[in-house]
């Protein structure tokens, strides 16, 4: 029966080329889509890694005209205890810019062992940083006052980076990333969990963490803080108050960790929902040509199909042969699709994982043949109702 | 008027070579009104679709009008058959989405007319089937008879010389055939017109001057 | 002739009504789509309040700095830059500099209100077409004194002072600091980066300290010429200013920055690099877009057509017997597809009429007011005769070579 099909669509192969050019760019574009779900999908799933839930940012991006480190560094002392006095405040730590879900991001290549890591995040904070973001400390610990004035600085990891440097080899005491001279070296306290700061859609990033040292309050301006649980507008009003008060010539601003993130999601979100919108119509464009087409197709081949029944076809079986013809066509172009799909993993095409790829291919495989079922059953099923001596009598 | 010198066609496919013309040799003269008629399969089809330039012959010339056709260009023969030929069918080939009028108007637009021009002889034409009541119906609304004869009017609308009618009643019954015929008969007789007719119906074509009898691609008579 | 193209298109859309159904879904969605990105792109690229003499006006938002060894120092331009080098350039009629908008607090009555504020010098109520409420913009005078004045859109009066309720001589505070508002703007949209803002301040005001000499900061300069004829002068002029400005310190060697037309000086910064403007590389990328967006409607619509036409193969036949050339065949069909094309352009435009319609509306955007110009429906058209020509000519030239004897036995 197969092999009758395929002679069928052979004979006809110069109509069916269209409608297989038409398949073959329905499963790119449906291809397309889904490799970006199930990469965005797989992202979400992960967990966020820490806690953002009633966490504040204050942004004072001033020019403080005071000279001397030893002045800043007081003067940032007397901001945190004011702040920590609060009751409604939780923890304290001062961030470099790019806090969690901000569109600032601080990256670049560390080389470890003469080897280029590409992409490596790095964040600025102290050691109430992990307490303000409920990080999750996998090995080792955060920051302490103990670090301070050692030779080697402490960093923090993520476990990602930890596995790409270590794999299962001990990580904490590791020293990290090449030094030349008398630079310091980084020496690992700890790993935590793999964090998604750039939003919920965020795939798995090489993270690394610095402790705050003293020359680096020179351009930290960010501050987060952990309020209770309904913090009020009247205290974030008085909050604000104090910050204007103690920094003088500051712009300050106080934003939201949760309606960050929205913001942040959004970036990813309203790409996707427009592409599925603009995906969905095509499909429904190409769904309806397929069906008319199809349709029409039969409608043509009246005279055949009366003649098939009158040498003894059953309706089931002529319904069957059409939506089966229109499988092997669909098959044709998903073999030609597929080798186009499986370039982008070969490829590394946008450098996502191979399982995403798979996933998507084996999705998009299984809605086109869906598709073209559902296009094809009804026409199928009118097919099957010709009544033979009418068809046979119209030739 | 129409001349056919030993007219061949073969047709070929990968594994067989049939024969549907065999050294045909033909004339017609003006004003005649010619029957060809033969078992099925015989090649009258093909001889009609080759007089009437809708098909090449393998070898052979088909003169028409004194003028050699073999080397006309598609456009050359679009413009030959417009002014030259009008052609009527067993299956009448109405246009289901042109009422009758615009039906019959038809060859008109492939030449310069004007459009009230067009109206007029399309009128007239049909006036000369009968049919002057029926301008507004579409194909679907009409009998096989009436359509036969909106084709008939189509045939004449651009004042042709030759008529070519390929089983023109072959789907009617006998009186609707009678009716036919004899619009055909009147149409060679007041109009001049040569008609060349294929049929199966042996009364029919004896009402015409000339029978011609093919069998196997083959002139016989 | 095309009277009778177009009744016999009309009937042939009537008797095939689901085939008719599909075409027309196919490309009037297309086209809406088309034409809502386009306004879009319209909207943002077109004069608009309160930007409006865009064709004679050059923006400043980059300046960007590199050396091999440091890499780049890239973001908009210091005040210093803009007053000191750009404000002694001799063909601008005005120049108005800006600072890009910071965010700022402020909570009343238990409300926490985010403020984006602007910090402008006078220029700017010059170049730029504010629509005054109330009040009146603040002058050189009050600038250089420093005054705490303020100009403020509607928005943020309705909010801070209450629906309606005039404020001009009223107080406003804002980042603990308090200032008079003399003046009440209608809203801009935060697309027009350069005038957009919740809330404007002489540049004295700023926190920032606008004296100091660095070349990158936070402000951006609109450069307006007499005429639009004046354009490329003032562009040479500034790359001559430009290249007379000293690369302080060892940090960096080359240094670039641009007056660019509205649309270019986006473009420069998404796309550009150093003396490319990325507008050419904008144009490919949006026509690729399309182009890959229009294709599968147009694979769709060969399909159909290809059906459409080959059930009417004793149409065909009849037609060339009776003396149609495959040209005139060939130019009937692409005509009734044309027609067919904008039957759907027609829906397609009413629909986006709807939807910009919609979207000015429901205020999904912020103060965005999108319009269907003539441009936009001009673009509709020629969208239309492409999308018409492209899935016709391939299903006619197939039709055209059907040989008239097969085309009327298909019967």
């Amino acid at each position: 029966m197969i092999r009758h099909l395929f002679k069928m669509i052979w004979n006809k192969k110069k109509q069916n080329m269209l409608l297989m050019v038409e398949m073959l760019a329905s499963f790119m574009v449906v291809f397309a889509v889904f490799t970006l779900l199930v990469y965005n999908y797989q992202n979400y799933r992960r967990e966020m890694g820490f806690e953002s839930d009633n966490v504040w940012v204050i942004n004072f991006n001033n020019s403080e005209n005071i000279a001397s480190l030893d002045t800043i560094l007081m003067f940032r002392e007397a901001i945190r205890n004011q702040l920590k006095s609060m009751p409604e405040i939780k923890a304290v730590s001062y961030s470099s810019a790019n806090v969690p879900f901000s569109m600032s991001t601080h990256n670049g290549t560390l080389d470890h062992n003469k080897q280029g890591i590409s992409s490596v995040n790095r964040y600025t904070g102290e050691d109430s940083y992990d307490d303000v973001l409920d990080l999750e400390l996998k090995e080792g610990r955060w920051f302490t006052k103990a670090d301070f004035g050692l030779k080697d600085n402490a960093v923090v990891i993520n476990s990602a980076l930890r596995e790409r440097l270590f794999g299962t080899g001990p990580a904490v005491g590791q020293y990290i990333g090449d030094v030349s001279g008398d630079e310091r070296r980084n020496k690992i306290v700890g790993v935590v969990k793999d964090t998604k700061f750039k939003g919920d859609f965020q795939a798995v990033e090489y993270d690394m963490f610095h402790r705050a040292d003293t020359g680096s309050y020179r351009y930290l301006s960010q501050l987060i803080v952990k309020v209770i649980p309904g913090a009020s507008t009247d205290f974030e009003g008085r909050l604000h108050k104090t910050m204007s008060s103690a920094i003088k010539n500051a712009n300050v601003e106080i934003e939201h960790l949760s309606e960050k993130r929205v913001v942040r999601n959004n970036l990813s979100l309203v790409p996707m929902i427009i592409l599925l919108i603009v995906a969905g119509f095509l499909i429904i464009n190409v769904a309806l040509g397929l069906f008319g087409v199809l349709w029409y197709n039969i409608s043509k081949r009246r005279g055949e199909i009366g003649l098939r029944r009158a040498v003894g076809a059953s309706g089931v079986s002529i319904s069957k042969q059409l939506v089966g013809e229109a499988l092997v066509l669909s098959t044709l172009s998903l073999i030609i699709g597929s080798f186009f799909a499986i370039q982008f993993p070969l490829l590394h095409l946008f450098d996502l994982p191979s399982g995403v790829y798979i996933m998507a291919w084996l999705l998009s495989l299984l809605f086109i043949y869906l598709l073209v079922m559902l296009c094809a059953f009804y026409p199928g099923r009118q097919a099957a109702a010709i009544n033979p001596a009418v068809a046979l009598h119209e030739e | 008027m129409i001349t056919l010198r030993n007219i061949e066609k073969v047709y070929r496919t990968d594994t067989v070579q049939t024969q549907a013309l065999n050294q045909v040799n033909l004339d017609i003269e003006k004003k005649e009104f010619v029957s060809i008629m033969g078992p099925s399969g015989c090649g009258k089809s093909t001889l009609l679709n080759i007089m009437g330039l809708l098909d090449n012959p393998t070898s052979g010339l088909v003169t028409i009008s004194d003028k050699n056709t073999t080397k006309l260009n598609d456009k050359e023969l679009a413009r030959f058959r417009n002014k030259q030929i009008g052609f009527i069918f067993q299956s009448y080939h109405l246009i289901n989405d042109l009422n009758v009028i615009d039906n019959v108007e038809l060859p008109l637009l492939y030449r310069s007319t004007s459009a009230k021009q067009r109206r007029d002889l399309a009128k007239s034409a049909l006036e000369k089937v009968g049919l002057s009541n029926r301008l507004r119906h579409f194909p679907s609304q009409l009998s096989g008879g009436q359509k036969q004869r909106v084709a008939i009017a189509r045939a004449i609308v651009g004042n042709p010389e030759i008529i070519l009618a390929d089983e023109p009643t072959g789907n009617l019954d006998s009186a609707m055939g009678n009716e036919i015929m004899n619009i055909l008969l009147q149409l060679n007789n007041t109009e001049d017109t040569t008609i060349v007719m294929v049929t199966h119906d042996e009364s029919m074509a004896k009402k015409t001057h000339r029978l011609i009898r093919l069998f196997d691609g083959s002139q016989v008579q | 002739m095309l009277k009778n193209y177009f009744k016999i298109a009309i009937a042939v859309l009537r008797r095939r009504k689901f085939f008719t159904f599909i075409s027309l879904f196919g490309i009037s969605f297309t086209l809406t789509i088309l034409i809502v990105l386009a306004a879009f792109i319209n909207n943002i690229a077109r004069s608009a309040y309160p930007d409006k003499k865009r064709d004679r006006s050059l923006y400043v938002m980059l300046m960007d700095q590199r050396s091999e060894k440091n890499g780049r120092n890239s973001g908009p331009p210091s005040f210093y830059f803009l007053d000191h080098y750009v404000g002694s350039m001799k063909t601008p009629e005005k120049i108005s500099i800006a600072s890009m908008f910071n965010a700022t607090n402020t909570y009343i009555n238990n409300k926490k209100l985010v403020i984006n504020v602007k910090y402008t010098n006078d220029a700017f109520w010059d170049v730029m077409e504010f629509d005054f409420v109330e009040g009146k913009p603040y002058i050189t005078q009050q600038i250089k004194n420093a005054d705490k004045v303020t100009v403020i859109t509607r928005d943020t009066r309705d909010s801070y002072f209450g629906e309606g309720v005039s404020a001009v001589g009223k107080y406003i505070e804002t980042d603990n600091e308090t200032y008079r508002v003399i003046g009440v703007v209608e809203d801009v949209p935060v697309t027009m980066l350069y005038a957009y803002g919740d809330m404007y301040l002489p540049y004295t005001l700023s926190k920032r300290d606008y004296l100091s000499k660095e070349l990158n900061s936070n402000y951006t300069a609109v450069l307006l010429a007499k005429s639009a004829a004046d354009l490329d002068q003032m562009k040479s002029e500034y790359q001559d200013v430009v290249s007379k400005v000293p690369v302080k310190g060892k940090e960096f060697d080359k240094l670039y920055s641009h007056a660019d037309t509205y649309v270019a000086s986006y473009t420069r910064i998404l796309l550009g690099d150093g003396m490319e403007s990325g507008i050419g590389k904008m144009f490919l990328i949006l026509s690729l877009v399309a182009f890959l967006f229009m294709l599968l409607p147009t694979i769709n619509l060969v399909n159909i057509n290809t059906s459409r036409i080959m059930e009417r193969s004793s149409e065909i036949g009849v037609r060339k017997a009776f003396g149609a050339s495959s040209g005139t065949l060939v130019l009937q069909f692409i005509t009734e597809n044309i027609i067919l094309t904008f039957l759907g352009g027609i829906i397609g435009l009413l629909l986006s009429w709807g939807i910009i319609f919609y979207i000015n509306q429901s205020n999904l955007i912020p103060n965005i007011h999108l319009t269907i110009d003539f441009g936009v429906v001009f673009l509709g058209v020629l969208c239309c005769l492409v999308f018409g020509f492209l899935s016709g000519v391939y299903p006619a030239w197939r039709m055209s070579r059907l040989h008239v004897v097969t085309a009327l036995k298909a019967n």
